[in-house]
């Protein structure tokens, strides 16, 4: 018997695939689709203070292996989120993550003094990196902003806390170990990558939000360097996140230093990849070796 | 939640039916016997990952075994990009991955003398399976046929005569068609709205499919006429599911206006819903 769970700080999930937020709505959508007991996690769409309306469309675009996405935190809020959404969330048979994402550091603490009362949650993660957003703040890419966020919503929240980190920084390491220092029991990474798409004739921007979020397979090598370079250097668990589609690319991100790992926009592709995958671990476990997934984290033979 | 189908699947043939539009037959029988009209499904070429997202497509018609029990779904598409461009070399044997059904469908009408259905480019692609429907040639989704429309006239534009696609097909289902063109190169000469507005009598629901000018001349003669419209939406889709906010559209609410998904909200709405 293979054991595919594992601990991320004070976290433990069955096993280390999950559903990246903003891939997989708020798992209503995808009953009929997934059989959720299967999953290690479930993260909804992200959550903010107040309802958003999002970006004009279009707001995805495809790209070679990859899309553009600025859908621009489109939800109804965390009041909504709280009534509507939770009742159904937590009855799943997994672990279900909140996303949230602020403004400012006071949005983010008082969501999450509201949020962490809610039964139900195995976690919080924090979207300190949402690219698509006038007029809030890419809080991830400042390592003192980072800390102090994760810091204050510790302070007002018993959830385990995991920081999603934004890959468009210079080096990552720093906000990594800023919101390691500030508490957070793991990190996810990577968010999207900054890009755009022009209509050359039309001399016009593709998206409505003229630039957006670069995910799918084509920025998993550029994952999978950011989540080996994080895990190396930095002491609490990482979720790695980029272009997961396949079971090879899960055992890649484990051997880099991953703990766990978020499927996202394969969930857009491939709407039963994750459960397939799943199914498919313990062979990629066993042809290694190995009787649980803990012991092929972080075993990347660099010499 | 009804289950989805996701599935690679068979395709029994891939034929051409006018210029840069073909018809894909899918062999898929758990899809064929669960989809109804108006509702769509997302085909991808399994195998690569560019293209990397499926793309929507509306049921044309479900194909029928020997028994008359649902075995396949026909698909009509129009080759505009990546993905239609590679689909049209796809053989038959050959495989593509499908999932659906998807979207609400066409409402159920009360029985009407006249129902209009206005299409306009690929847009005249959800109609054949509806006109069967409103005419109780066929039961969709496990449903018994039954006639709910004493006529149904499909008014259908093009730019020319070369792109109308399934003519055959809508006048076998029993529609009366009458076609339009930009160039007049067949039928009348001009757009399809304003075909319609020569037709006596005036349909009693009109129904629209096709490019945003077109819905929203649509829209404002249903509105001038006092006649109820219901248009099916195209927009961009990653997932198809309702997972991805991509292909939101303004609808009405109470505070105003909000962006709704096509992929499940719609595709199919109410005129009056949408904030235009």
């Amino acid at each position: 018997m293979i054991d595919l769970s594992v601990s991320l700080g004070r976290l433990r999930l069955k096993n280390p695939i999950l559903v990246a937020s903003g891939t997989f709505g708020y798992a209503k959508e995808m009953a009929g689709v997934v059989d959720f007991a299967r999953l290690g996690g479930v993260i909804p769409k992200t959550v903010t203070r107040h309802p958003r309306a999002g970006n004009a469309p279009p707001r995805t675009f495809e790209t070679p292996s990859g899309m553009l996405n600025a859908i621009g935190l489109d939800n109804d809020g965390i009041d909504h989120f709280i009534h509507y959404h939770l009742p159904y969330l937590r009855t799943l048979p997994t672990a279900v993550i909140a996303n949230i994402a602020g403004e400012s550091e006071d949005d983010f603490v008082a969501m999450a003094e509201q949020i962490g009362r809610e039964p139900g949650l195995a976690a919080l993660e924090l979207n300190l990196s949402c690219p698509n957003v006038a007029g809030g703040i890419d809080f991830a890419i400042d390592p003192d902003l980072t800390g102090r966020v994760v810091q204050r919503v510790r302070a007002v929240c018993p959830l385990p806390l995991i920081a999603k980190l934004t890959p468009n920084v210079t080096d990552v390491v720093p906000v990594a170990q800023a919101a390691a220092k500030a508490g957070a029991d793991a990190l996810s990474l990577v968010n999207t990558f900054v890009g755009m798409a022009i209509d050359w004739k039309r001399r016009k921007p593709i998206l409505g939000n003229v630039t957006g979020g670069l995910s799918g397979p084509a920025i998993k090598p550029l994952a999978l360097r950011l989540v080996w370079r994080v895990a190396r250097n930095v002491k609490v668990p990482v979720l790695g996140i980029g272009g997961i589609a396949t079971l090879d690319d899960v055992m890649e991100f484990l051997v880099a230093g991953a703990s766990a790992v978020q499927l996202g926009t394969v969930n857009f592709y491939d709407p039963t990849a994750s459960v397939r995958i799943v199914d498919a671990l313990p062979g990629g476990l066993a042809s290694l070796g190995a009787d649980s997934v803990r012991e092929v984290i972080g075993t990347l033979r660099t010499g | 939640m009804t289950s989805l189908v996701h599935a690679t699947v068979p395709v029994g043939e891939n034929v051409r039916l006018a210029r840069d539009t073909y018809r894909i037959r899918l062999d898929c029988p758990d899809l064929a016997r669960a989809i109804r009209p108006g509702q769509f499904l997302m085909v991808r070429l399994p195998g690569s990952t560019d293209p990397l997202l499926g793309r929507p497509f509306a049921l044309y018609d479900t194909i029928l075994d020997g028994t008359g029990q649902p075995a396949g779904v026909d698909v009509v598409y129009l080759v505009v990009g990546k993905l239609t461009g590679l689909l049209k070399e796809v053989r038959a044997s050959e495989s593509v991955t499908v999932w659906g059904p998807l979207g609400n469908g066409f409402p159920d009408l009360p029985p009407l003398e006249q129902v209009g259905l206005v299409a306009g480019g690929i847009g005249q692609t959800p109609f054949l399976a509806h006109i069967r429907e409103l005419l109780g040639g066929r039961g969709y989704g496990g449903r018994p046929a039954q006639q709910t429309a004493q006529r149904v006239s499909l008014f259908y534009g093009v730019r020319t005569a070369d792109l109308a696609a399934g003519v055959d097909d809508f006048r076998a289902a029993g529609a009366d068609v009458h076609l339009a063109s930009d160039d007049g190169s067949v039928g009348f000469r001009g757009f399809v709205t304003q075909r319609l507005q020569q037709h006596v009598p005036r349909p009693a629901h009109l129904v629209g499919c096709g490019p945003e000018p077109m819905l929203k001349a649509l829209a404002e003669l249903a509105c001038e006429w006092g006649v109820p419209c219901h248009l099916s939406l195209e927009t961009p889709m990653a997932c198809g599911l309702g997972v991805c906010f991509s292909c939101v559209t303004k609808v009405r609410t109470a505070a105003g206006w909000d962006y709704r998904r096509v992929c499940v909200d719609g595709p199919v709405f109410d005129v009056q819903a949408l904030c235009w």
